[in-house]
């Protein structure tokens, strides 16, 4: 009986660490560049509707640095180990899909599909099963990302009375209500998406009573 | 639920996709509980395989070993279908499900390993045995070894304890000896490795160890007092009952 066994599991510990430690910064240079990119959008919740533009066109080349960020990091990870190194990364996907998400709903208030991810962020939603062959995002992180947008909505309903614009809180209800009936349509289990998915019905109330408020006073019909 | 064919083009958009990501993360949920139940039974049978291997101190080795074997054809049958879920990318995504019923496993090939070669079982060991046509039926991570081996302190000090009670001394220096091993290598390990749960294992192992050492303690006063009066010449199960 001797150490070696133990010698070589360390051996391979460490190499691992090498890879942990570069997997690391990677995720610092996305999680700065996903901050400065939420940063310029949230100037959304203060300008009016004609004004947005100005926002989403900004947030372009942020989106590429995005890209390139998450780029970095993929180049790191095999799809072979892709789940095992995942939850490191994950929350930043999550908050880059996010940011995408309300976006494009600034620019076109619809909602963003993965094609929408892809195009800005250069990288598939893997909206299948089959496992993976590249780097992707999940169907959790993008599923998150949208939840996130309930969140944004609820802010920018109240918002919009703030710059005077009675009619956007309408029209951010039906589209939430919309939206909100697709994941009314999802068998979630006890995990994350669960969580963040029982969260949405408060963001819905914040912007039903922006609604009431402004119904009440007469000031929509 | 409202007709499709009244909704708004965005809903009908919206409903459509949202019913295919349902499907997504139904076949996904459904995949998760699968490994679940499925490791469940592997940890459920990988523990009767310890208890078997620990009735090697009542019965003969053949028998138990033999018993043991048909056990472990058992678990070789259930990692078969566990490796169906497990291709790919799969391995890892899934690790967290799986990683108890393979941990399990391996504290109870590792015990029979040590009862047979008085060794401590290899990665390499452990595929071998998981093997079907020299294919590892899943994936073995760093981690699951490690954390597999790390629980054995507990059953061999069961078997230890068991010996002891059959006067055979020997199994308790073999014991001590692989304890001392287990506990100077995953304190090596530990400083390099990212497991959490493994440092939780350490106490146990140290108490374990530090139980035998003080059973082997009192065995060696006994022993010399024994000499120093001369009467060593007792046979095994007499001395069983002085200990």
């Amino acid at each position: 009986m001797d150490l070696q066994v133990f010698i070589d599991l360390q051996d391979k510990f460490d190499k691992e660490s090498e890879l942990f430690e570069n997997v690391k910064a990677a995720i610092k240079e996305l999680d700065r560049s996903c901050r400065l990119a939420s940063a310029k959008l949230s100037k959304a919740h203060s300008l009016p509707m004609h004004k947005l533009k100005e926002v989403t066109d900004a947030i372009k080349p942020q989106f590429a640095t995005i890209q390139q960020n998450i780029g970095k990091l993929a180049e790191l990870i095999t799809p072979v180990t892709f789940y095992k190194y995942q939850n490191m990364w994950t929350q930043k996907l999550q908050d880059a899909c996010a940011l995408v998400v309300f976006a494009v709903y600034l620019e076109e208030a619809r909602l963003a599909t993965p094609a929408d991810i892809k195009k800005h962020l250069g990288y598939s939603v893997n909206t299948t099963n089959e496992p993976i062959t590249e780097f992707v995002f999940t169907l959790d992180e993008y599923l998150l990302g949208v939840i996130s947008l309930f969140n944004e909505l609820g802010r920018l309903a109240v918002n919009s009375v703030i710059v005077n614009d009675v009619q956007r809180p309408q029209e951010i209800s039906t589209f939430v209500s919309e939206l909100y009936s697709g994941f009314q349509l999802l068998n979630l289990k006890n995990d994350v998406l669960r969580r963040r998915f029982d969260s949405i019905k408060y963001d819905i109330k914040r912007i039903e009573e922006v609604q009431y408020d402004l119904r009440v006073r007469g000031l929509i019909s | 639920m409202e007709d499709i064919s009244s909704m708004s083009a965005n809903k009908k958009e919206i409903i459509t996709t949202f019913s295919k990501y349902r499907d997504t993360l139904d076949v996904h949920y459904d995949q998760r509980e699968r490994i679940i139940k499925c490791t469940r039974d592997i940890t459920a049978l990988s523990k009767k395989i310890v208890f078997a291997l620990l009735r090697i101190t009542q019965d003969s080795p053949e028998k138990v070993f033999k018993d043991a074997e048909t056990k472990h054809a058992q678990v070789l049958e259930l990692f078969r279908k566990l490796s169906k879920e497990l291709q790919g990318s799969d391995a890892c995504r899934y690790n967290r499900q799986a990683t108890a019923g393979i941990q399990e496993y391996i504290e109870a090939i590792g015990l029979w390993h040590f009862l047979q070669h008085n060794n401590l079982i290899t990665m390499d060991q452990v595929l071998e045995r998981l093997s079907i046509d020299g294919q590892p039926l899943v994936t073995v991570t760093n981690e699951d070894y490690l954390l597999g081996i790390s629980d054995l302190p507990g059953e061999v000090n069961r078997y230890c304890i068991n010996a002891i009670g059959k006067g055979d001394h020997d199994a308790v220096k073999r014991s001590l000896e692989f304890l001392r091993l287990l506990k100077e290598g995953i304190s090596l390990v530990l400083c390099s490795c990212h497991i959490k749960e493994l440092g939780k294992k350490l106490p146990v192992l140290n108490s374990s160890l530090e139980k035998i050492e003080k059973t082997y303690y009192s065995m060696a006063i006994r022993e010399n007092e024994l000499h120093s009066i001369g009467i060593m010449n007792v046979d095994n199960s007499e001395q069983a009952n002085i200990i």
